[in-house]
């Protein structure tokens, strides 16, 4: 791999690494399309004009990651519309528009809330790490230092948090 | 793509979060050790997906909501929090209104005995001393709140955008400065050593230069401005505790937060006015030689230590 890293420091990792995405990708649940999400990460990358990237790898990872966290997310979003559509005597209204309806909004007032409480039951920390990590984008190695904890404390507390928001079970969906 | 987003069951989830908490941060590296454990069981990637995508829901969520219509849901984990910490400070103080939060606040909290450096971004940095919380806001960058115990603010000054401390119902202004902040719940005191600091501006408005310390009870409008050497300013930092016709109370607080043994004025003492200075680590070894140093008797009583003026 290059040793100074650069945009085509990022093509030369992507090259050389080709194989191992791949493999990420399949297992992470994309199978058979990993080829097609590979090219579309790769295309997002081409377009974004990162610059520099500190560790190629790990950005090549992380990017492909995402990428298959958004396809879930779009996918489930499909689904959840699908059904509202139906549940909607086939929707009565063609061509809705996606944006926000006095509806939605409430929809994600309540949802904000809901994590918000879900995550203040665990506690101040964690509910702060949370928000400081996650709505922030602050790493958590910073993370670590702005509250004077451990890495290790802030990953625990992440990791209770990440747990308690999964275990909302469908009410964050259907909300 | 089959979509199945049913709640992995306990254990699967707590690995899906566990691995979501480390690969979710730009240092991750263990991307080998992720693909073995999603190869192991097609389940893996199914729980994954479920715990990230809605970490992500709740992330987008709370951004878009900056200011909850619920102003009190979240920062119900706060209070609850901080109440156990200020349950005895705040006994008997009607200044509820201390317990202010807004959605943007996070607090810091230190152990007694315990000392921590806090950096800002712009090159401020708050020394916290033992046994101190403090409370700051994401969204506002030049705003600290002293809950309980004291800190020391380097503070780089910006003329257009002043730094405000709260301590309990007092405000301060820096005007460019180092300047220590020490609040048990009842007492403010504030020593400046470099720049100057505005003390509750929109009532007494005191200017404290550099060498002097005022000290005010909440609930009063009544200050004491005292003197005091500025290299003494924040020497807890460097071990050493200095105490100027400080109160016994006050001082066995001090004691308490800085070595992390818990020392008490002994009943009806607590008013009694002292002069001394000790080093924090020896007292630390040996609680009972505080008694030479300031003066006083110093007796066991269960797991801490009284004092009691000669």
């Amino acid at each position: 791999m290059s040793s100074s890293p650069s945009p085509s420091g990022l093509e030369a990792a992507f090259i050389e690494r080709r194989a191992k995405l791949l493999r990420f990708l399949a297992a992470r649940g994309a199978g058979e399309a990993a080829e097609d999400v590979l090219h579309e990460v790769w295309l997002k990358i081409a377009a974004a004009d990162t610059g520099p990237v500190a560790s190629p790898l790990a950005y090549l990872y992380r990017a492909c990651d995402l990428m298959m966290i958004d396809r879930y997310r779009s996918a489930r979003q499909a689904r959840k519309r699908e059904k509202d559509w139906t549940e909607a005597m086939g929707g009565a209204v063609p061509g809705v528009s996606d944006a926000p309806s006095p509806d939605r909004a409430i929809a994600a007032r309540q949802q904000a809330r809901l994590a918000a409480e879900t995550l203040d039951a665990l506690g101040a920390r964690p509910a702060a790490i949370f928000r400081r990590h996650r709505v922030d984008g602050v790493p958590q190695k910073r993370v670590a230092e702005e509250f004077g904890v451990s890495l290790s404390t802030v990953e625990s507390d992440l990791r209770i948090a990440y747990r308690a928001l999964a275990q909302l079970k469908e009410r964050l969906d259907e909300a | 793509m089959p979509l199945d987003d049913r709640v992995p069951d306990h254990r699967l989830l707590d690995e899906a979060a566990a691995w979501a908490a480390r690969a979710g941060d730009p240092s991750f590296a263990d991307w080998d050790g992720f693909t073995a454990w999603l190869e192991a069981d097609a389940a893996h990637a199914r729980a994954y997906d479920v715990v990230a995508a809605r970490a992500q829901d709740a992330a987008d969520a709370l951004a878009a909501e900056p200011h909850p219509a619920n102003d009190d849901a979240p920062v119900r984990g706060n209070r609850r929090w901080l109440r156990g910490a200020l349950a005895a400070a705040l006994v008997g103080i009607a200044a509820v209104g201390v317990l202010q939060f807004r959605g943007g606040t996070y607090t810091i909290e230190t152990a007694p005995g315990e000392t921590r450096t806090i950096a800002l971004d712009n090159g401020s940095t708050i020394a916290l001393g033992g046994g101190s919380t403090l409370t700051l806001d994401r969204r506002d960058p030049r705003f600290a709140r002293l809950d309980k115990g004291q800190a020391l603010f380097a503070i780089r000054h910006d003329a257009a955008n002043p730094f405000h401390v709260d301590a309990g119902e007092d405000r301060l202004v820096d005007i460019g400065t180092v300047f220590d902040v020490r609040f048990d719940g009842a007492m403010t005191t504030v020593a400046v050593a470099e720049g100057a600091v505005s003390f509750n501006p929109g009532q007494q408005n005191v200017r404290i230069a550099p060498g002097k310390i005022v000290s005010s009870a909440q609930g009063s409008h009544e200050y004491e401005l005292g003197d005091i050497q500025p290299s003494e300013v924040g020497a807890w930092r460097t071990g050493r505790l200095s105490f100027q016709q400080a109160t016994l109370g006050s001082i066995a607080d001090d004691l308490t937060r800085a070595t992390g043994r818990t020392f008490e004025a002994a009943p009806g003492a607590a008013q009694r006015r002292i002069s001394g200075s000790l080093l924090v680590d020896p007292v630390k070894a040996d609680p009972a030689s505080v008694g030479p140093l300031l003066g006083v008797r110093v007796e066991r009583s269960g797991d801490g230590w009284t004092l009691e003026p000669q």
